[in-house]
């Protein structure tokens, strides 16, 4: 024992990890802003394309969801520049990554909730008249986004996590900044702590939202919630 | 009287599985034409390739005088735009209903009006209301399906079709899913369209109803129609052997007359 607490230091620089919250969450934000609408076009690339589009799609998906994100990251920030005879800042680099890793694990939801649509909707639509646009804008896709909230809700949160990665490439980040300060202060415990609780709190008032969220979903009554 | 409806030489086949051979079919404007025939013989493949549910491998669909898709009765192409308007013009009720379950009662059956013929709002509730009314579940505009019971879903179903204001309506065992307490109110709701003079085209195993309600009815065994005529005719005096099998099968348990008074 005897360590003695001090968290006097972390908030003496709280202003500089409040800082880093706002850069992840620019980079989540902006992850998710390219990543979902990026996955909601793969998804039914991979559902209803040709097949000279669809097996491409599905590779890429595949590619993406199989390779870990940092070597994804490096790649853009490091490689692609060099190929591309480019300059990227680590901000640009880590939105690129994190919305392509992302629209991959987005797609695969989408996907999944897609087909977990009673063949009946798309008869019924189809009946009416509705060609494949109207069927999937008005039917499908409002019934398929209800059931896909929660697990939308896992990937933003991972995404959010998965960002921790951007302090590899020097980018200033929540965990980037808890670094600095722990290593200037040598507070690793408080700072650390402190950092992990902001994400805590961010993820869980964000878990709050969306089970409130389900609920207001589910008033139609054709889903459950838990 | 005009024919809404000309089915010529229609065949399907599923691989190599013929289910409709060569089967001619002309629905009259006002008329109910009931297809009977046991499970398997193509009765419900006949009612979806009326409206290209199921594209037909061969043969002709006429509706009002207007030929569906272009080519030789053997070979027909069809684009999807013209599928797509053409199955606005004829209803379909399913055995499973199959409402929009994320919209209310109302938006149901304004879906149809306002996404496929571009109506108004005006014209869209103008339409909800009547044909809820004409099913008797105005007072359910608000509710969402899930809350309703499968014979008020399946009159919802209704309404969502008539909203279209179609020319032929078809019905696909609408009753067979249904709790049998709850057949009576749906089969009474198709009577009183027949009894306006909508044209329809009826899949059933209610073969009361079908004596009741139907002009003619057709008798499906292996993709053929094997008798037709009146249901006098058909269900009452059967010429053919299968005709008369199936008949039997379904008359094997059977009340008396109930006394309700």
């Amino acid at each position: 024992m005897g360590y003695e607490w001090d968290f006097a230091i972390v908030f003496r620089d709280f202003d500089l990890l409040l800082l880093g919250l706002v850069n992840t969450l620019k980079v989540t934000g902006f992850a998710l802003l390219f990543g979902v609408p990026l996955g909601l076009v793969l998804a039914l690339a991979r559902l209803y394309g040709v097949a000279i589009i669809r097996v491409p799609v599905g590779f890429v998906i595949e590619f993406l969801r199989s390779t870990p994100p940092i070597a994804q990251l490096f790649w853009f920030f490091f490689a692609m520049p060099l190929l591309l005879d480019i300059e990227i800042d680590p901000f640009e680099a880590a939105v690129i990554t994190f919305s392509l890793q992302s629209s991959a694990f987005f797609a695969e939801v989408f996907r999944g909730g897609i087909a977990s649509i009673d063949s009946g909707q798309w008869e019924a639509s189809k009946a009416l008249g509705m060609e494949r646009n109207a069927q999937l804008r008005r039917i499908i896709l409002p019934q398929a986004i209800k059931r896909m909230v929660p697990a939308f809700m896992e990937r933003a949160i991972e995404v959010m996590k998965t960002t921790t990665l951007v302090g590899t490439i020097s980018y200033a980040d929540l965990l980037y900044e808890a670094n600095s300060i722990a290593e200037e202060t040598y507070r690793y415990l408080e700072v650390f702590t402190v950092a992990a609780g902001m994400y805590f709190v961010v993820i869980f008032i964000c878990s709050m939202g969306v089970r409130h969220l389900e609920h207001y979903l589910g008033r139609t009554g054709e889903i459950t919630t838990g | 009287m005009t024919n809404v409806l000309e089915i010529k030489k229609l065949s399907k086949s599923f691989g190599d599985l013929k289910v409709l051979d060569a089967i001619d079919l002309t629905v009259s404007k006002g008329s109910t034409v009931v297809i009977i025939g046991a499970s398997g013989s193509g009765k419900s493949t006949l009612l979806r390739c009326v409206n290209f549910m199921e594209i037909p491998s061969a043969g002709q669909i006429v509706l009002q005088g207007d030929l569906i898709g272009s080519g030789t009765g053997e070979s027909m192409s069809y684009s999807d735009s013209e599928l797509a308007k053409m199955r606005a013009r004829v209803g379909m009720v399913f055995q499973h209903f199959n409402l929009f379950p994320h919209m209310t009662v109302k938006q149901n059956v304004m879906e149809g009006p306002r996404t496929v013929l571009k109506c108004n709002t005006a014209e869209c509730e103008r339409r909800a209301d009547r044909y809820l009314e004409k099913v008797g579940l105005g007072w359910k505009a608000d509710a969402y399906p899930s809350h309703l019971s499968g014979g008020q879903q399946q009159r919802v179903a209704i309404a969502r079709a008539l909203a279209m204001e179609p020319e032929v309506m078809l019905f696909d065992e609408a009753t067979s899913a249904l709790d049998p307490e709850l057949v009576g109110e749906v089969l009474q709701t198709m009577k009183e369209l027949a009894d306006d003079g909508m044209t329809m085209l009826i899949v059933t195993h209610e073969l009361g109803f079908a004596y009741t309600v139907a002009d003619r009815v057709l008798f499906l065994s292996e993709g053929k129609i094997l008798e037709q005529g009146d249901p006098e005719a058909v269900l009452i005096n059967p010429k053919q052997e299968a005709t008369k099998n199936f008949l039997r099968g379904h008359g094997s348990f059977r009340l008396p007359e109930p006394n309700l008074d």
